[in-house]
């Protein structure tokens, strides 16, 4: 078949769709389709918003036999046979309405922006042949905002036979972008508390110095300089791959992130278990508490406990490991069916 | 910076264009800069569809780019501060071919009326344009004469000319690209026909559909000389390609009217190797001076037996037309460093 | 919702009171409300109906145009009447909103508009009625004419209705038009107003003068009221000529009056001309009358004032089965047509003087009706609904906007086949209300 992937994109920054999209075209081509990836930019100004929505209209892939719609306002390109798979709306207009984040004023005409803009985005949708979201997050969403059902299709990871499992050290890895909204400060808040020698591995890039400085600053302030290893750079897959084969257990607890976050599938084909807070988000769709991992409260004193825990009970923290594993399976976490659902 | 290459795209076609815009983008790389590809879907049937697709690249907005480049119709509407134009195409059927009837612009008022809306948006593009470059003679005459804005050249560079040395002069002439009608390589065959025995010919390149490479065959078989003809029609890897081009002892390329000088021509000369093309073929007469840097031959089987017969005759002369071929090549001073600051100036 | 009302604002403009109505009402309903007289400069200083809010003068440019930058929308009052609506206009021009419509027919409007704004005047006739058309609009010798030349043709509702994001129109009538240009939501809402004058019960009235009816016709006495004809019918029958008295109340030019009443003598009509009256002499008019004639040829208004104002008293109203008129219920008023014009106002007349008791109880079924519909809290309570409607619908309108601008700075000819390439994606931007 000839399939196009739709999407729309800001220039030069990589969104999580971004991998989505290309490690869907790779697979798609291996089981023989044509694929073409259609990269369309967009920018989210309500001034500007409707002109360029009138554009994703004006797309016209008929030659494709399918399109598979994903960031917005993709969704509104026409095709006979579209499907969406949905990663989250526009935002300020959404869910983050009521929010700092808005970024313009509660007045009539932004409100009848919102409105029209419901409508809309409604509509498009509902040309679409199947509707699917990445989490239950977002089904509920575009429940709530635009009364669509959808089915969820978790994103899976990208070659995941990579991952392995070969043993259990004692350290906590936390492989994502070291960021406020990531937390990475909380986990060193938590160490100070732990009564084990458990130590912790932070990997990531920063969009700017603050915030990693700001860590390290409080890394050595805590005195724990010797059981806290902060590498501020994009690891390689490979190192990736290592830190999470040999770790204790993985942690991602983001603020209150719509998906479960590749990091938290990653460490889950390595069998290991996740350490992540009640507010994460997304990751509560994946981690059940005592069963693939923990869930506690976001405060550096449930952490560390759970740190502890990890620490203590290898035959458990082992078992969760498995079960990690299993959940995958449970919850159709694979691109076979990915696949499967995308070209029923 | 960041540099936003745009390009137009129809659907599940890669051609020519499509690996410019990705050499362009590796080149701005290696410049030190960060560069993206942006493939904006087209569809221009019907006609009156045209419009529609002006007004979405028009609407498009962009946040995060300090310069566009951009390379076709309508592609390059697209609205930003710092554009560059590198014109590989402009909607052709909205000029000199509907000029020459071969348009899918509807007859009487209503083509008319579509082509001078195509006329009006390309003038104000233009106009709005930093710089604006062609990727060849024919397309900056055409600039010129149709929308008055006088443009400068900027060929493309050869993507990889480390792969093209040069090498033994080898005993068949080679004729590389593009399998079609338009390419005309029957023309080398026919030719071949009546030319001396000790001329050898390899024709290798991926034809545009199975009648081609069908019809190409049905040549060979006419003229007979299968012992002297090769036949590898296919797309070749680069490595082949580059080996063929480098143990040929001439290079023939003679398409019918192209715009640009074309890929074989410039790969040949940097591997200096002698030319042969005709004189109705267009962009790449700027590289082929008949008795210096290759032949210039007419259009028809006897010119090119004897062209071909040439190239074996001396072949002292074939070499240093070879060379002469690389000089000139190399005088243009086109390489991709060069390209990528002209274009960003 | 923070509004600005254009509107005339002084006491002889029906518009103005209604005007007030509304914007007292648009506050209790929580609206912070300016208010911006539009009449020409030479009345801005006359006395005001009480809007019960700040009102500016629509030349204070600077103070206009701080408040117009800051309101969440703007909502014009616009009727045929340069004189009252100039402001309006100059506004409306820049800053498109919410048009409440109260007369469809603006060829006055324009005219006046035109007077200064002549090479714009033609290009608006062009635009929308074509050349031929244009050139005749600015050829007639007086009123009539001119009425009678652009009223079907070229009545100019288009030019202020392409301005606006919404119209608010006071019945079906014409509404084509307004649909035609406006790209808006378009709403029927009925023309609010009341009746303070009205003495309340219809009931103790009855005390009629020894069977006699007494007819009025109210308003300025040009010929689009129909008087000649409405003596012709009483003239006709010896019944009506005897038990009917008429009555006209309204500014009146010298040939007319003469011509009337000379009418009126040849056929032995029993007919008082009582010329303009002040306020209060106009009130005590209509209470005492028993019917009021509202009949017109052509109908030009969207709604009558007067024959709301005439049911809210209780009156029996005789109409023209046209227009707003139509849109009365059938219980509450006697219709007739024009093309029987003189004949049905004959028998409806005699109807009522043969059963009095008619009168009572239509007027009754009038004042009910026209008290719950022609309410001022309906008429706000529509106005920001539609101004709702209009926000959700402005962003698409924008879009197409943007794109139309382009489209003409490419030189775009009109073609069918294009334009549906255009739009036939675009219908899921329609909000449908």
């Amino acid at each position: 078949m000839k399939i196009a992937l739709c999407s729309s994109l800001v220039p030069f920054i990589n969104g999580g769709y971004r991998n989505i999209v290309e490690w869907l075209k790779s697979l798609l081509e291996e089981h023989g389709h044509q694929v073409e990836i259609v990269y369309l930019p967009e920018v989210d100004s309500p001034e500007l918003l409707f002109q360029q929505m009138m554009a994703f209209r004006w797309v016209d892939l008929e030659m494709a036999d399918r399109i598979i719609c994903f960031r917005p306002e993709a969704h509104l390109i026409p095709h006979r046979h579209k499907i969406i798979w949905f990663i989250h709306h526009i935002r300020a207009f959404y869910d983050l309405w009521d929010s700092p984040y808005r970024g313009f004023p509660d007045d009539l005409k932004h409100r009848g922006i919102r409105d029209a803009l419901h409508r809309v985005d409604g509509a498009g949708l509902r040309e679409a042949k199947a509707i699917f979201t990445n989490s239950r997050v977002v089904s509920d969403r575009l429940k709530r905002f635009n009364q669509i059902d959808s089915e969820i299709l978790y994103p899976p990871v990208f070659q995941s036979e990579r991952f392995r499992c070969a043993g259990f050290n004692d350290e906590i890895v936390c492989i994502s972008r070291v960021e406020h909204h990531k937390r990475q400060h909380l986990l060193v808040e938590a160490l100070q508390h732990t009564q084990t020698p458990v130590r912790l591995r932070l990997s990531g890039a920063s969009a700017g110095a603050d915030y990693p400085r700001d860590l390290s600053q409080r890394i050595s302030e805590l005195g724990l300089t010797d059981r806290v290893s902060l590498d501020n750079r994009w690891i390689s897959e490979e190192e990736k791959v290592a830190q999470l084969a040999h770790c204790l257990a993985a942690a991602y607890l983001p603020l209150d992130e719509d998906s479960y976050g590749y990091p938290s599938v990653e460490a889950s084909h390595a069998s290991k278990p996740i350490l992540t807070t009640s507010d994460s988000g997304g990751v509560l769709e994946l981690v059940q508490d005592g069963m693939n991992g923990y869930i506690t409260e976001p405060s550096p004193e449930a952490l560390a406990d759970a740190m502890d825990r990890l620490y203590l009970d290898r035959t458990k923290t082992e078992a969760m490991g498995i079960s990690a594993r299993d959940r995958l399976a449970e919850l159709n976490i694979s691109w076979s069916h990915v696949l499967q659902r995308l070209l029923a | 910076m960041k540099v936003l290459i745009v390009n137009s795209m129809a659907p599940f076609v890669w051609g020519g264009a499509e690996e410019l815009a990705a050499h362009l983008q590796k080149n701005l790389v290696i410049a030190g800069h960060e560069a993206e590809i942006l493939r904006i879907p087209f569809q221009w049937e019907p006609a009156e569809r045209i419009p529609s697709q002006m007004l979405m690249v028009r609407a498009f907005e962009l946040w995060n780019v300090d310069h566009v480049i951009a390379l076709k119709f309508p592609a390059y509407l697209i609205r930003h501060p710092k554009k560059t134009l590198w014109l590989l195409h402009q909607y052709r059927q909205a000029y000199d071919l509907y000029d020459a009837g071969q348009t899918n612009l509807p007859p009487g008022q209503e083509g008319l009326e579509l082509k001078y809306l195509i006329r009006q948006a390309d003038q104000e593009s233009f106009a709005e344009s930093r710089n604006i470059f062609t990727n060849s003679e024919v397309t900056r005459q055409r600039l010129l004469k149709y929308n008055g804005f006088d443009a400068a050249v900027l060929l493309p560079p050869v993507n990889d000319p480390e792969l093209f040395p040069g090498g033994d002069h080898g005993d068949y002439i080679f004729a590389g690209g593009r399998v079609n009608g338009m390419k005309r390589q029957h023309l080398l065959l026919e030719g071949l026909a009546k030319a001396d025995a000790r001329v050898k010919l390899l024709i290798a390149g991926p034809p545009d559909s199975p009648d081609d490479a069908a019809c190409l065959q049905a040549v060979l078989e006419r003229v007979g000389l299968a012992d002297r003809v090769r036949l590898d029609l296919r797309f070749l890897p680069r490595q082949v390609y580059a080996e063929y081009v480098n143990r040929s002892a001439a290079v023939a390329y003679l398409p019918y009217d192209e715009d640009s000088m074309g890929y074989v021509a410039m790969e040949a000369a940097t591997a200096a190797k002698a030319l042969i093309t005709t004189a109705d073929s267009g962009g790449i007469l700027g590289l082929v001076k008949n008795g210096e840097t290759g032949w210039v031959a007419q259009p028809n089987a006897e010119d090119m037996a004897v062209v071909m017969g040439e190239v074996f005759e001396n072949s002292a002369r074939t070499k240093s037309y070879g060379q002469n071929a690389r000089a000139l090549w190399e005088s243009m001073k086109i390489k991709w460093p060069e390209t990528v600051e002209t274009l960003l100036r | 919702m923070n509004l600005i009302v254009f509107t005339p604002a002084g006491v002889r403009s029906a518009i103005g009171r209604m005007a007030a109505l509304v914007t007292r009402e648009l506050v209790a309903l929580g609206c912070q409300v300016t208010v911006v007289r539009t009449e020409a400069q030479h009345l801005l200083s006359t006395d005001m109906h009480d809007f019960g809010t700040t009102v500016l003068a629509w030349d204070d440019e600077a103070s206009v145009l701080a408040l117009v930058r800051s309101a969440d929308a703007c909502v014009y009052q616009i009727g045929d009447s340069f004189e009252f609506h100039e402001g309006g206009v100059r506004w409306l021009a820049d800053f498109p909103g919410l048009v409440c419509l109260h007369d469809f027919f603006l060829g006055h409007l324009f005219y006046g508009w035109a007077q200064t704004h002549r090479v714009q005047a033609e290009s608006v006739l062009q635009n929308w009625y074509g050349k031929e058309m244009a050139e005749r609009f600015f050829s007639f010798s007086d009123s009539e004419s001119f009425i009678e030349g652009t009223r079907e043709f070229m009545p100019m509702t288009e030019w202020i209705c392409s301005r606006a994001e919404g119209v608010i129109t006071h019945s079906q009538w014409g509404c084509d038009r307004v649909l035609n240009s406006c790209s808006g939501p378009v709403r029927v809402a009925p023309l609010p107003y009341d009746a303070p004058g009205a003495i309340n019960s219809p009931f103790d009235r009855r005390s009629t003068d020894g069977g006699t009816l007494k007819l009025l016709t109210i308003g300025h006495a040009n010929p689009n009221k129909r008087i000649a004809s409405v003596i012709q019918a009483i003239g006709l029958s010896p019944l009506l000529r005897q038990r009917i008295k008429y009555r006209l109340v309204g500014a009146i030019e010298p040939d007319a009056m003469e011509s009337l009443s000379a009418l009126a003598a040849h056929l032995g009509v029993n007919l008082l001309i009582s010329g303009e009256v002040d306020d209060s002499e106009l009130n005590r008019a209509v209470n005492e009358s028993d019917v009021i004639s509202c009949i017109r040829w052509p109908v030009l208004e969207a709604a009558s004032a007067s024959a709301i104002e005439a049911m809210l008293y209780g009156k029996v109203v005789i109409v023209t089965d046209t227009g707003f008129y139509a849109d009365i219920p059938e219980s509450c008023a006697i219709k007739i047509n024009h093309s029987n014009e003189i004949v049905e106002l004959q028998s409806s007349l005699i109807s009522l003087l043969e059963d009095q008791s008619r009168v009572v109880s239509l007027g009754a079924a009038a004042q009910n009706w026209a008290a719950k519909t022609f309410t001022a809290k309906n008429y706000a309570e529509q106005v920001m609904e539609i101004i709702l409607d209009v926000s959700r619908s402005a962003p698409a309108i924008k879009a197409i906007n943007y794109f139309c601008q382009t489209l003409r700075q490419w030189s775009y000819r009109d073609n069918p086949v294009v334009m549906a390439e255009l739009t036939h994606q675009l219908h899921i931007f329609e909000q449908n209300n």
